[in-house]
């Protein structure tokens, strides 16, 4: 293989490996979990929650994230409690209709704990500071 | 009466001295008598361990061996370079040996994970985990812990070994820090 070659692929297996990520805290969490070793997906699947008479899907959840060794979708979310109504009660209709599946959610507070545990101060206030909160999730 | 140096940065004290001396103990008491006719080798995570399995193995009933490992643990320094990285090494071989390994806080399971893989490679003849302190709603990995101090909601704890950018591991208690602490505000 040519270094031109390779060096390519790699670009390219690090564009799959880290996609786009929708929210900052997505990319910490994916370093987190690749620093010890944990195999994960970033939103490798859609569910849906609601259809209308045709069968159309008005409202389906995709979790943010798939950790294929462990069976367990992981779902972040920063927002302050009061408003993640929406996400709880996708969540809930998401155990509904599919009881098999294992998710856990990570809420704000959570996150934070968790960030500061591993020294992350200033990425806990850039990514769970104010500003987080116009995010759309 | 002493003056408690952290008494302005501590919201609320979750474990007394007194509960967890009585907590460490009953877990003491438990591990001898699981361990009887065995000389476990105790494994020790520092530094979150420095004042929880001193005072375990002093309450325990049974002859004991004791090691410590070290690990990195993320953060923004060691993100590029990828990996865990083992610090300080054990001394003692684990071969056919019944090892007990010791946490001070089992959250995600993350670094717990990591080092019970390490430590199996070595072939020990068993390995168990003890766990001061149990967080189950941060669990990513699951893994079976076998004793348990306290289960703990998802709060940011310090004292009695546990620390916030290495401050108040001295603390006789543990307790929660106040969000003006960690954050500046909230």
């Amino acid at each position: 293989m040519r270094l031109i070659d390779f060096l390519e692929n790699e670009a390219l297996e690090s564009e799959k490996k880290f996609p786009q990520f929708v929210h900052p805290i997505e990319e910490v969490f994916a370093r987190i979990l690749d620093f010890y070793g944990i195999q994960w997906e970033y939103e490798p699947r859609t569910f849906p929650l609601r259809w209308d008479d045709e069968g159309n899907v008005l409202e389906a959840f995709t979790p943010d994230f798939y950790l294929p060794e462990q069976n367990l979708f992981v779902e972040l979310t920063t927002l302050r409690p009061r408003l993640t109504t929406k996400k709880n009660r996708k969540l809930k209709r998401l155990k509904e209709l599919y009881p098999d599946i294992n998710i856990k959610l990570f809420k704000r507070r959570e996150l934070r704990n968790m960030m500061l545990r591993f020294g992350l101060r200033e990425e806990v206030e850039r990514i769970i500071g104010t500003d987080a909160q116009e995010m759309d999730e | 009466m002493e003056r408690d140096f952290w008494l302005d940065d501590v919201q609320e004290v979750l474990f007394t001295e007194e509960q967890i001396h009585e907590r460490v103990k009953e877990l003491a008491r438990q591990i001898s008598q699981d361990y009887q006719e065995k000389t476990p080798i105790i494994v020790g995570v520092l530094k979150g361990v420095m004042c929880f399995l001193p005072d375990l193995i002093r309450k325990m009933s049974i002859p004991v061996e004791v090691d410590f490992i070290a690990v990195s643990s993320y953060s923004t320094e060691t993100r590029d370079k990828g990996v865990v990285r083992v610090v300080k090494d054990l001394d003692l071989p684990l071969m056919d040996r019944h090892v007990l390994f010791v946490e001070d806080v089992v959250d995600t399971g993350l670094t717990l994970h990591y080092l019970l893989r390490n430590l199996r490679a070595r072939n020990p003849a068993s390995l168990e985990v003890c766990t001061l302190l149990n967080k189950n709603p941060r669990r990513l990995i699951n893994i079976p812990i076998r004793y348990v101090g306290f289960e703990v909601p998802d709060y940011f704890v310090v004292g009695y070994g546990l620390d916030y950018n290495e401050r108040y591991r001295n603390l006789p208690y543990i307790g929660i820090l106040k969000p003006s602490v960690l954050f500046g505000k909230d």
